[in-house]
């Protein structure tokens, strides 16, 4: 795979070992223990937010491979069963690690992002991926500046996917965003800034207009 | 500018308008299995029996011929699975139907310039498009095709040089045939396959595969042929004996019912016929 496969797949966090483990499954999947593969995957992206942020691509390419070389999909089965088990526990997961809370929700919107089924998203993660993005839209969560980060770039990410599935919890999620902005106490100025913007996108149709990048992304020229 | 409340619960104050119905209000059960309560308002993320299903497909349905409401799985795997399946069997149904209509047009043009008349009559019938069915169709498809049998026979015999009656065909999922009917010209069909199975070792049944799939293949072969229930029951011998299982594509959850008894009582078709 080389210095670019890698950095494409983001494993240079992982141990020697591990990596030739990964690099065997993409290239040998039935080879290798996909369940243990999958496993190793989901830790490491509960831990490693860098990693959580794009492991989406090497869960793609280890299906593919695995579904062209013998028709299965072991590996699809068991990172969606584990994914589903730390779905179930979440609220237990974000109060031991706020960190790996944030983790865990960049890694199944990344997820959803890239797996798709016959060109259609997963319908079976649409549900919980809001249930995730509802929860960080709690008080609680939006005091804390890194969950509202997180929030928001989910929301760059996949929201127009995800409205498209379900629009009416959209609607019901930017009702919440709406209220925390307005009311929500303890709010930091840049966590104000991040909702404003993310309401501003949606209403921009998902789209990044001219004014809202010079005024949001633009240095400011004096 | 008004500020409402918020409640925990997404399902809207009196003041804003009211949502469509939730695709769960009626269900008998959740996706879990269990009877659902019988309360307007759905659970919000934060309720303590949080029985979100995971997606907004119906959670439980009913064969006309099964003992009652099935409820599907929830787990995310079997989820996504069944999602694959479907989408596949839809595209599946609008390019045959597509299909028909090009003959239906060629036929057309050929007669109304006096030609010969065309192979079969296939005025548009109705074609079967129940999902429930149509799914259940095609895992029986399936597992016939997972075979090194299918294999073989289509790398031998490819498809343009398939002779009627002498090369075995598959069923049709989207004609319409009784339930006994389809299982019948399955089970047919898949013991016709047993003619491309690979040479044996002298006495052994079993297909030679390497040890490690051997091992696999074992596991999934038990489970597959427990959960596929009466369906391959009778087959049971051909399974074991003839029809040795490459890896399959997925694992399957039990099927519905199956008229063992009517399938035992009809007369097997002619093995002769089979080459």
């Amino acid at each position: 795979m080389g210095e670019t496969g890698k950095e494409e797949y983001r494993i240079q966090s992982f141990d020697a070992e591990t990596q030739q483990l990964l690099k065997t499954a993409l290239k040998d999947p039935s080879s290798v223990d996909l369940e243990k593969v999958a496993n190793i995957i989901v830790d490491q992206s509960l831990q490693d937010c860098v990693f959580s942020k794009e492991a989406g691509r090497i869960c793609y390419t280890i299906i593919q491979a695995e579904s062209k070389q013998v028709g299965q999909s072991v590996f699809r089965r068991s990172l969606l069963n584990r994914l589903q088990q730390e779905y179930k526990d979440r609220e237990e997961l974000r109060s031991r690690s706020l960190q790996a809370w944030i983790c865990y929700v960049t890694f199944i919107c990344n997820i959803f992002d890239y797996l798709r089924v016959n060109n259609m998203p997963m319908m079976a993660l649409v549900n919980p991926v809001y249930d995730c993005l509802f929860r960080l839209a709690q008080p609680d969560s939006l005091r804390k500046e890194e969950e509202v980060d997180c929030l928001v770039l989910q929301l760059h990410r996949i929201g127009e996917q995800l409205e498209r599935m379900n629009s009416q919890r959209m609607d019901e999620l930017f009702s919440l965003l709406r209220d925390g902005f307005l009311l929500q106490e303890g709010l930091s100025s840049l966590s104000q800034l991040l909702l404003l913007e993310i309401i501003e996108f949606r209403a921009a149709d998902w789209k990044m207009t001219d004014a809202a990048q010079k005024y949001y992304y633009s240095e400011v020229t004096d | 500018m008004s500020f409402r409340q918020r409640s925990p619960h997404g399902g809207g104050t009196s003041s804003s308008p009211q949502p469509p119905p939730r695709w769960s209000q009626g269900r008998k059960r959740g996706a879990d299995g269990k009877r659902r309560k019988q309360n307007g308002t759905d659970s919000s993320v934060f309720d303590e029996n949080e029985h979100r299903p995971s997606d907004n497909r119906l959670d439980s349905f009913t064969t006309p011929e099964g003992p009652g409401p099935l409820s599907r799985c929830s787990d995310w795997g079997t989820a996504v699975e069944e999602d694959e399946m479907r989408t596949s069997v839809n595209k599946e149904i609008a390019r045959y139907r597509r299909k028909l209509l090009i003959n239906e047009f060629s036929r057309e043009r050929k007669s109304s310039s006096g030609s010969s008349d065309s192979k079969e009559s296939t005025v548009m019938v109705e074609l079967e498009t129940d999902e429930v069915v149509l799914m259940r169709r095609q895992k029986q498809i399936n597992y016939g095709k997972n075979t090194i049998a299918y294999d073989r026979y289509i790398k031998e015999v490819p498809r343009c040089h398939r002779i009627p009656g002498v090369h075995p065909r598959t069923p049709n999922k989207f004609k319409k045939y009784s339930r006994r009917s389809w299982d019948q010209q399955i089970k047919l069909w898949k013991v016709a396959l047993h003619s491309w199975d690979p040479p044996t070792e002298e006495g052994c049944d079993l297909q030679e595969i390497s040890p490690v799939d051997l091992g696999e293949m074992e596991t999934e072969s038990i489970g597959s042929n427990s959960t596929e229930s009466q369906t391959s029951s009778q087959d049971n011998d051909d399974t074991y004996s003839g029809t040795p299982t490459k890896v399959r594509h997925v694992d399957y959850q039990a099927e519905g019912e199956f008229d063992l008894e009517a399938c035992l009582s009809e007369p097997l078709k002619d093995f002769n016929t089979v080459s």
